[in-house]
């Protein structure tokens, strides 16, 4: 029995920041690193499956991404994943969320696991694609959303729930395997121990390039995207004045300021 | 970072006589149990607020003469060249950091009880002191006035000679020169008695006469209450209070102004409890309007806007701090740098007072735990020392001694684990923090709070596990951590184990409906009835805030205390106002009365003095006094059992008892700190988690590392140039 649960490094800005040179991106200088939010969430529940089953469930952990990415993956390790791979070389450099979930879609081809969990979406740039676009290459059932699950590893069908607008929820059942996008929420994430911490540097990572895995040049980075970023830019404050003076004086200034706005 | 330009006011220089500040941060005199007989101690804990960023530094009130000898409180001296020597180690420390040193020279008259001295404080007109209430002074002739304004002038010149740059005549707290000028002590009808002027000569010719000797070196400074708070019967501001200063204006360079007196000088040094930073400024900003001279003043500012706000309003040219300084001595450079939020704010408790209230032990802080330990113990409040090894430390329980321990231990590199089953750090002071007036404690938290998150950021081997379930001893043993330290805190007692009878008292449980522990009473679970009773055995804040919160929720409050009610309060100077609040809310205490027994819906109370007053051997088994039948059933809708605390201990007692098992499981030592060891006040559990986390390579860090004890050594002089130390007899 296995789980793959994937998982991304995602960056927050520093409290002042500058735009790469390029307008494209922020200036790696400001970001700070971590764990995606929501993938602390698919592990716990990949590691409650697996405990639950008493250890014959080995949880997998992926991502897409430089070396670095190595120090999440080891967070993951420690807090029980079994082992980890981590796919990159340059030509992945500028992949979209098609472009990644294509990587992700040729590990599990490869893993063959039971089941494959992502977050709902990463905290830095909201696409909220990956998972059911890798779900959509490998042609598997998915549901996204996912807020209470009932699985049993080996089963054939699992039970959830997903979480919808307005305060409302729907009970799915769906065959296995399948691409569960997990939401917030649905179990309390463990932090690891200082032996989990030891251990896990002990664990392996396996370091696969695109081309190792079947694809090529044309399948990943900008030519295996669907779509890129033009831009990416601080929106201009909105401004506010204080309107002073006599009530009579303060009248005539706001009925200018209306009609500069109307353009009149 | 910069600092906020709007702060730019608090850092201009400005000249106080011959002498110039370099910024408005100035920390007036405050006790701290140095005196002149811990040089070390004074040295170092006034100049590292010099390091800090603080302009000036002024000594504890310094006694001018034998006369004025307070032990059994602790002030320091300058008698003679002893107390010379001992005091210029603290005035060259600060001066090393470019910073000013000063000196309140102190008379205290009657509120001066000379017990070491047994000499007789002399005053302007006889009394008993109503601080001190047993010691009377002689009223004094004009030899005597005199005599006593030569001990000045002497003192002043020592005092310049140990390298003081401000020289106090400290006239505030109701002492000597106040007790010329108020009406409420000077009952005399000589020229130093009656009208302002004659009431004020004593003090403006001490003035002129100290000024005449060290005005050429030193700035000349006054400590004034410009107003008593006892309405025409004293001093008040807008009549005797401006008018002085409008006499005495030619003579200082520098005005310190504040309210009230000594017998209740909680209204200066005012309990967050009861006031709010800047709660003097209605009286004290009026000095500014008649002085030509810098006025200085204080109300335990702590908030750089509020700061900036006195001086640019002309409330105040600087900014006079004591309790401030003590919980952060490096406020103003923080200021400087920018970091507003690593600013260690007071939290107004007045713990660093009670220790001169109980007689001169060293200061404590309850936010600094390096107050105090800056010589002996060579603790430094922003630095520390790197770690020495590479174990891992997993700290259990988050509360003021944990996230302390954690804080210092990830300050020093080490990696940190800091666990608590709670949601928030902070351990009981989040239920303490929501008692009446106790809110602004919460700083202490907040401070650990916001370095804890620094730190974990900064560190990423660190984490804050909150909101977990309770650990066990087998997860502690397979944690993986080399070190474990243990900080459960502890509770109140469920079955009244109390400090009068060591034992539970028989029908105590506060699992029944009707009674409870001050925990629930926070937590606000449990219903509580109309008729509340308090059985108290605590003799600090727990009863007479649970009495506060609930009697102005509606209840009808009794307490029943076999123990001094607040009595720690007295040395917070607390007390005074909290009687007052509670007799408001009329809350009723029945005093010197314990329980012996808890029925539902009642207790059985007893008067502690009950029982027989001659003691005779009467054999075994039998008391030695008459028994006690004092007792009588007093009816409550429910009880809260402020009773006792007992140690969360039980994790530290179950890895003990596998101390066995720690090898094989990495584990290199195991401490008990804070309330978990022995329940106490929050300074001494923050103390001992900064204590293990400094010490924690030591061969057993649960116990101190002996510190530097300035002490005087049998075979040494007392005196420079001495040489006789023989016991001697004048025979």
């Amino acid at each position: 029995m296995k789980i793959l649960v994937t998982v991304k490094q995602v960056a927050a800005v520093d409290d002042d920041f500058e735009i790469r040179t390029d307008g494209r991106d922020v200036d790696p200088d400001f970001l700070i690193h971590d764990l995606n939010e929501w993938d602390n969430f698919s592990l716990e529940e990949a590691m409650k499956i697996k405990e639950a089953a008493g250890g014959e469930v080995e949880v997998v952990v992926v991502s897409v991404g430089p070396e670095s990415v190595d120090e999440e993956l080891r967070k993951c390790l420690a807090k029980g994943a079994d082992r980890a791979i981590r796919v990159w070389d340059d030509s992945v450099e500028g992949s979209d969320p098609i472009a990644i979930a294509r990587i992700i879609a040729a590990v599990a081809k490869n893993e063959a696991p039971d089941m494959l969990f992502a977050g709902v979406q990463a905290s830095d740039h909201s696409y909220a694609a990956t998972g059911i676009a890798t779900a959509s290459f490998l042609g598997w059932p998915h549901a996204a959303v996912v807020s209470l699950l009932n699985y049993t590893p080996g089963s054939k069908m699992a039970t959830l729930q997903r979480e919808l607008e307005g305060g409302t929820y729907a009970e799915v059942e769906l065959e296995c395997p399948a691409v569960l996008t997990i939401q917030l929420g649905i179990n309390v994430p463990r932090y690891a121990s200082l032996r989990g911490i030891k251990q896990a540097a002990a664990k392996p990572i396996d370091v696969l390039t695109p081309s190792a895995l079947g694809l090529a040049a044309t399948d990943v980075g900008e030519a295996g995207s669907l779509s890129r970023v033009r831009r990416m830019y601080v929106p201009a404050k909105g401004q506010a004045e204080l309107i002073e003076g006599t009530p009579a004086e303060q009248v005539a200034r706001l009925v200018k300021i209306i009609q500069e706005f109307k353009g009149v | 970072m910069a600092r906020d330009p709007k702060y730019d006011i608090l850092f201009e220089p400005i000249q106080i006589g011959p002498k110039t500040l370099r910024n408005r941060f100035y920390q007036v005199p405050h006790c701290i149990g140095a005196g002149s007989d811990l040089p070390g101690f004074q040295a170092a804990h006034r100049s590292i607020k010099a390091e800090g960023g603080w302009g000036a530094m002024n000594t504890e009130y310094c006694s001018i003469h034998p006369e004025s000898d307070d032990t059994h409180r602790l002030s320091a001296r300058l008698w003679d060249e002893g107390d010379v020597r001992n005091l210029s180690a603290m005035t060259e420390h600060i001066h090393k950091h470019g910073a000013l040193a000063g000196v309140e020279l102190w008379y205290g008259g009657a509120h001066a009880p000379c017990m070491e001295s047994r000499a007789t404080p002399r005053g302007p007109s006889q009394y008993a002191s109503e601080f001190e209430t047993l010691t009377y002074c002689k009223e004094m002739d004009l030899q005597d006035i005199k005599e006593v304004q030569q001990f000045y002038v002497d003192a002043a010149r020592r005092a310049r000679d140990a390298g003081f740059d401000i020289v106090y005549v400290y006239g505030a707290h109701s002492y000597l020169p106040l007790q010329f000028l108020s009406p409420y002590y000077n009952k005399r009808t000589d020229g130093y008695g009656g009208s302002l002027a004659n009431r004020a000569r004593f003090w403006l010719e001490t003035l002129e006469q100290v000024r005449n000797a060290v005005g050429k070196d030193c700035a000349i400074a006054t400590r004034f209450a410009c107003d008593t708070l006892y309405g025409p019967g004293g001093i008040e501001v807008e009549n005797d209070g401006i008018k002085f200063v409008e006499m005495a204006d030619p003579l200082v360079d520098l005005w310190d102004v504040d309210v009230g007196d000594i017998a209740e000088w909680g209204e200066d040094a005012g309990p967050s409890r009861f006031y709010l930073q800047g709660h003097q400024v209605p009286w004290t900003k009026m000095i500014k309007q008649v002085s030509k001279k810098p006025v200085l003043g204080v109300g335990r500012f702590t908030d750089p806007e509020k700061m900036a706000e006195i001086v640019t309003k002309g409330y105040a040219d600087i900014i006079g701090a004591a309790r401030p300084s003590i919980a952060d001595p490096f406020l103003p450079n923080k200021i400087k740098e920018g970091r507003i939020d690593d600013i260690r704010v007071c939290i107004g408790c007045n713990v660093c007072i009670s220790r001169w209230e109980i007689g001169g032990p060293p200061i404590i802080c309850t936010q600094n735990a390096t107050a105090g330990e800056e010589y002996r113990r060579g603790w430094h409040p922003e630095k520390f020392p790197k770690k020495g090894s590479n174990d891992s430390v997993l700290v259990v329980g988050a509360g003021p001694s944990g996230s302390e321990c954690a804080r210092v231990l990830m300050e020093r590199d080490y990696t940190v684990h800091l666990y608590d089953s709670a949601e928030k750090i902070g351990g009981h002071l989040n239920g303490v923090i929501t008692l009446p007036g106790l809110g602004e404690w919460g700083y202490h938290r907040d401070y650990r709070e916001t370095q804890i998150a620094k730190l974990v950021k900064k560190n990423k081997t660190c984490q804050v596990a909150l909101g977990q379930k309770p650990i066990t001893v087998d997860e502690i043993l397979a944690y993986g951590a080399e070190k474990v330290v243990i900080a459960t805190g502890s509770s109140w007692n469920t079955d009244g184990t109390n400090c009068l009878t060591h034992d539970p008292i028989p029908g105590a449980d506060a699992s029944l409906p009707d009674q409870l522990t001050p925990e629930q009473v926070m937590s606000g679970k449990k219903a509580i009835g109309k008729r509340v009773v308090i059985l108290n055995a605590d003799t600090y804040f727990m009863a007479p805030s649970l009495a506060e919160k609930l009697a102005a929720a509606g209840h009808e409050v009794t307490i029943v205390s076999g123990v001094h009610m607040a009595n720690y309060m007295h040395f917070t100077l607390e007390y005074p106002n909290m009687m007052r609040r509670l007799h408001e809310l009329h809350v009723e205490e029945i005093g010197d009365s314990f329980c012996s027994k808890i029925e539902k819906g009642r207790l059985e109370v007893y008067s502690i003095w009950g029982d027989g007053s001659k003691r005779t051997y009467r054999g075994p088994g039998v008391l030695p006094r008459d028994a006690n039948k004092s007792h009588r059933w007093v009816e409550f809708d429910s009880l809260i059992l402020v009773t006792g605390r007992h140690s969360n201990d039980e994790l530290h007692r179950g890895l003990k008892a596998r101390e066995s098992e720690w090898e094989k499981n990495g584990i290199k030592g195991v401490y008990l700190i804070g309330d978990a060891e022995a329940p106490r006040l929050i300074a001494d559990a923050t103390f001992t988690g900064q204590r293990v986390a400094r010490e924690i390579e030591s061969a057993n860090a649960q116990f101190a590392l002996p510190y530097k004890r300035e002490v005087a050594v049998w075979g040494v002089s007392h005196m420079p140039g001495a040489t006789n130390t023989a016991i001697e007899y004048q025979v």
